[in-house]
């Protein structure tokens, strides 16, 4: 291990260490400990320019009431939801499918398609807006769920599809010929074989595809117009216009946007790094 | 039918499996970003007609200050987010230590990574407020004044640069301590033997291990850097008078408040063909090593 | 009735021959022994008569079936892979039970067919355990088990035991023949190992660069290689090859010397070499003896190396300026095998003597010569 450990038996020497640690993660968390604390301040409070002291008074139920039944964020909590979930499942069936073609079957252009995918995948969101917009428009989901379900499931499945293939890749090859040689039709072979062995995968690829489409800022201002059907990141943009003074609502609401990929980290830890990671390394 | 089926599902199955995914991505992104180009050399406000100008937008590009002003507001954040690979990699070593409760320290460290830009904006348009900011309050100890920092044209673009950082390094941080953990401990314990220790340890033995790690978070800073847009939306919308606005940023503007879909889709090529160099770099270097194996 | 016919197959990867028109015809019940250097297209030619892999010309027929174009689960087939290729997730019941499953079988069948055959391969007590809780030599019979639960019409091993230790390998074998004879099933079976070639096959299939060099019983092929390529593949030690000149030839009897000066007598050849032409002299370890037995042949030589295994005695042999091509030491020695316990003085000179009719006469492009020699019948 580097740097190198230091010593069990060094108790003091650990207490420190961790103190410093401390220290640096206050300072490095600092601005969201404040909004999280001016979440909790009263109105008054914030009026009398109170934004970084200790809090007078803990509000923390008031404010988060008044947040969702003064402003239009559980719509926004909603729709994200709304558009969020179908994007993951769409994504997890599509990369599956295409990851199990392109690791497991040889066919001419397999490294061609393999790359498009992989390319796509960085590729600026500007460069496909125009037609991505008109395309939206023009076949009338312009400022509904399905215009971000459908962009976010394409956009993701280039990443997913490289994250998968890699990982089908590296399952012996000798089990998909067992599976072959004892009659399991392709179909069979995915749903007994393939998905029971890559479920860490699934499970990465899940926390992953969820905090990148919760985040989505771009594409939601882009595809989305209406309170109805507009996401918690553009939905808090607007909130932050139209509430300039209640910085303690303002803050409330950037803490319940950030609530869900937060959580999700915290349970999927393992997962996420491991997915984080591997999908860099190899892509 | 079945008997047709059985004979051929070896080929077919596997064409019915990968269409859906491939003619979806191929559709939705792969087209869209040819069709920009093909509307760059368009006149178009996206409603009416489409007026083919040949490469006038593009001359109108040249000739476009905003447009150099982009450029340089992109080499500023290509160059400032070069910060991150290095704080991260620091942040990694002071975090690599198995001590009880360091695990959920880290996970703490992790936090930014995992925020959408809009909240990382709007946490830093408030540390930024020179009336009641964290920074006007830091000035306010030593007497000072706080810059107004977002709305400081020479400043603007630092200060949404250093914003957006925070998520970079934590980004960093992660692959970092991803590849210490698969530092080979023989190796260490060579280096240990041989009498290396602190930087020269550093230095010859842990960062040759580190390469591919570190060219990963290279090249991920560097796409990060060039796709800025979010934050620059959220805490400037380019301001003031467009001194914070970046190829992305600028497309967008274009199109969506301008009606100029022709000359937005001028900047989206030309952001896509520097980045297409880097992405080129970044696959070919990626891809490399597979080939030579298969 | 034939079992299983391959019939001018030919397969290309890419710009690479891998098998050479190959045809073969096995009888029902036959157990197929195929063997050949790493490379020479073993694995492939079972992959097509398994149908993982497509031929690029030829036919193959399963019990009368034409089954070239046929998916491998179709064929009546079953494999075991060298590596298991356990599914990990699955218990030895479900694995065994899978190819059922898959086909869709009535839960009674298959529950019937898994323990039919967890009781031939004693895995009764293992069918709620995952792969990774058994022993290697377990997860080989859950392998086989997979295998059996389909009652294919003919199994197909790829190196199945090479992955296991000596001692699992030998009863392993034991168990595969008990099998085979139990089932009568036709087996085809592919290994780098002499021992299982010669002792489980009902014939032994000699492949060469993606080509059959030579299909026969064991023994036969042992004792009557068609040429030199057979000869040095079965056989260890291997075979000792000398190179020669025919000094004279006549009729079906030739005079080769090899070296300075030692000269062999060939009779009742199947073809003339012509006079001076060069060729190669073979005679097995276990034929040539060291001492002062009378023998048609001999020539002098100084030990160099020996090695007692116990129950027989390998003694390496330098006879300069005769020297051996090829030998498995690479030295140009020669090997003898003794088959009891004889001690040598290292450096000691010795006189090593065998019996012309013992030896093989093979021409330059490797055919055999020599007159085939009568197979012990068992
Ligand atoms: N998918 C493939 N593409 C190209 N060449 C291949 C492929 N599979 C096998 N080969 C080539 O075909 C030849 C025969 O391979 P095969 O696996 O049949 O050898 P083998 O006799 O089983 O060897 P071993 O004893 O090492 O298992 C080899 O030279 C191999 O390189
Ligand atoms: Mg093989």
């Amino acid at each position: 291990m580097y740097p190198r450990p230091i010593p069990e038996t060094a108790r003091s020497a650990r207490a420190a260490y961790i103190a410093l640690v401390v220290a640096v993660l206050i300072l490095w968390l600092l601005p969201l400990v404040t909004v999280m604390l001016t979440s909790l301040r009263s109105f008054e409070e914030v009026m009398a320019g109170n934004y970084w002291g200790w809090p007078k008074s803990f509000n923390f139920v008031e404010n988060y009431t008044a947040v969702f039944k003064q402003t239009a964020l559980a719509r926004y909590f909603v729709n994200s939801l709304i558009i969020t979930l179908p994007s993951v499942v769409g994504v997890l069936v599509l990369s599956t499918l295409t990851g199990y073609v392109l690791s497991r079957h040889r066919f001419p252009g397999n490294r061609l398609v393999f790359a498009l995918f992989v390319g796509g995948n960085f590729l600026p969101a500007q460069i496909m807006m125009i037609p991505v917009r008109d395309l939206m428009v023009g076949v009338g989901l312009y400022d509904t769920y399905f215009a971000l379900i459908i962009f976010h499931t394409a956009f993701q499945t280039g990443f997913a599809t490289l994250f998968m293939r890699n990982f089908i890749a590296a399952l012996p090859d000798e089990l998909f010929q067992a599976a072959r040689a004892e009659g399991a039709s392709p179909w069979q072979t995915l749903w007994h074989v393939v998905v029971p062995l890559i479920r860490p995968a699934l499970a990465a690829l899940a926390i992953l595809t969820f905090t990148f489409v919760w985040n989505d800022y771009f594409w939601a201002i882009v595809l989305t117009q209406s309170d109805a059907v507009k996401p918690v990141t553009a939905g808090l943009n607007n909130l932050r216009g139209e509430w300039t003074s209640a910085w303690n609502l303002v803050a409330a609401a950037t803490i319940m946007v950030a609530i869900p990929p937060v959580a999700m980290f915290f349970m999927m830890q393992r997962h996420f790094i491991a997915g984080l990671t591997m999908g860099a390394v190899k892509g | 039918m079945s008997q047709f089926w059985r004979r051929h599902r070896h080929w077919l199955a596997p064409t019915l499996f990968i269409l859906p995914g491939a003619l979806l991505f191929g559709i939705v992104i792969i087209l869209a970003s040819v069709q920009t180009i093909w509307v760059s050399f368009f006149d178009w406000d996206g409603v009416g007609p489409m007026q083919w100008v040949g490469l006038a937008n593009y001359e109108q590009l040249a000739a476009d200050p905003q447009f150099y002003t982009s450029l340089k507001n992109n080499v500023i954040w290509l160059v400032m987010f070069m910060l991150a690979p290095p704080l991260g990699l620091a942040l990694a070593l002071l975090l690599n230590q198995a001590i009880a409760g360091m695990k959920f320290l880290k996970s703490l460290f992790f936090v930014p990574l995992v925020l959408a830009s809009v909240t990382v904006g709007v946490v830093f348009t408030w540390v930024y407020d020179p009336t009641f900011g964290l920074l006007s309050l830091i000035y306010g100890w030593f007497g000072a004044t706080a810059p107004a920092l977002l709305s400081d044209e020479h400043l603007v673009s630092f200060a949404v640069v250093i914003a957006a950082l925070w998520p970079q390094i934590a980004f960093c941080l992660v692959l970092f301590l991803a590849g210490l953990n698969n530092l080979n401990e023989d190796l260490i314990g060579a280096g240990r033997v041989d009498g290396a220790r602190g930087f020269a340890m550093l230095l010859h033995v842990v960062l040759p291990q580190l390469r591919e790690v570190s060219f990963i978070a290279l090249a991920v800073t560097v796409i990060g850097a060039l796709r800025s847009f979010d934050m620059v939306a959220v805490m400037t919308s380019g301001g003031p008078f467009g001194s914070s606005t970046v190829l992305a940023y600028q497309m967008y503007e274009q199109s969506i408040f301008s009606y100029r879909f022709g000359y937005g889709a001028a900047i989206a090529t030309v952001l896509f063909a520097i980045m297409a160099v880097f992405i080129a770099w970044y696959l070919r270097t990626l891809l490399r090593p597979e080939q030579e194996t298969a | 009735m034939a079992s299983v016919e391959i019939q001018n197959v030919e397969k290309h990867y890419g710009g690479f021959h891998a098998l050479k028109d190959i045809s073969l015809t096995i009888d029902e019940g036959e157990f197929i022994v195929m063997v050949g250097p790493s490379g020479c297209g073993k694995s492939t030619l079972l992959k097509t008569i398994a149908g993982l892999e497509t031929v690029t010309s030829g036919r193959l027929r399963i019990k009368e079936r034409d089954v070239t174009h046929l998916e491998p689960g179709d064929r009546g087939i079953a494999m075991v892979f060298q590596s298991y290729a356990l599914y990990p997730h699955m218990t030895v019941e479900e694995n065994m039970g899978f190819g059922l499953r898959m086909a869709k079988r009535p839960k009674a069948e298959i529950d019937a067919a898994v323990s039919r055959a967890a009781q031939i391969l004693r895995l009764e007590e293992q069918l709620q355990k995952f792969p990774k809780q058994l022993s290697g030599g377990q997860r080989q019979r859950v392998a086989i088990g997979r295998a059996i639960t389909r009652s294919p019409d003919v199994f197909l091993f790829d190196e199945p035991l090479s992955n296991l230790d000596a001692a699992l390998r030998t009863q392993m074998r034991v168990e595969l023949s008990t099998l085979h004879g139990r089932l009568g099933s036709t087996m085809i079976y592919v290994t780098h190992d002499q021992v299982e070639a010669m002792t489980m096959a009902s014939r032994i299939v000699v492949l060469n660069g993606g080509r059959i060099e030579q299909v026969g019983a064991p023994l036969e092929l042992y004792t009557n290689p068609v040429n030199l390529f057979v000869a040095g593949f079965l056989g260890a030690p291997r075979m000792n090859f000398v190179t020669g000149k025919v000094t004279s030839a006549n009729g079906r009897s030739a005079s080769v010397t090899c070296g300075d000066g030692l000269t062999i007598d060939f009779h009742n050849l199947i073809e003339t070499p012509a006079a001076g032409a060069t060729v190669t002299v073979g005679i097995r370890p276990e034929k040539l003896h060291v001492g002062d037995r009378v023998a048609t042949t001999s020539f002098p030589a100084r030990v160099r190396l020996t090695e007692y295994l116990g129950r027989e005695t390998i003694v390496y042999a330098d006879a300069a300026p005769l020297v051996t091509s090829g030998s498995d030491s690479g030295t140009g020695v020669f090997t003898v095998q003794i088959g009891d316990i004889q001690p040598f003085m290292p450096d000691a000179p010795v006189t090593i003597g065998f019996d012309s009719d013992a030896a093989y006469l093979f021409a330059s492009d490797g055919k055999t010569l020599s007159a085939a020699k009568p197979v012990t019948k068992i």
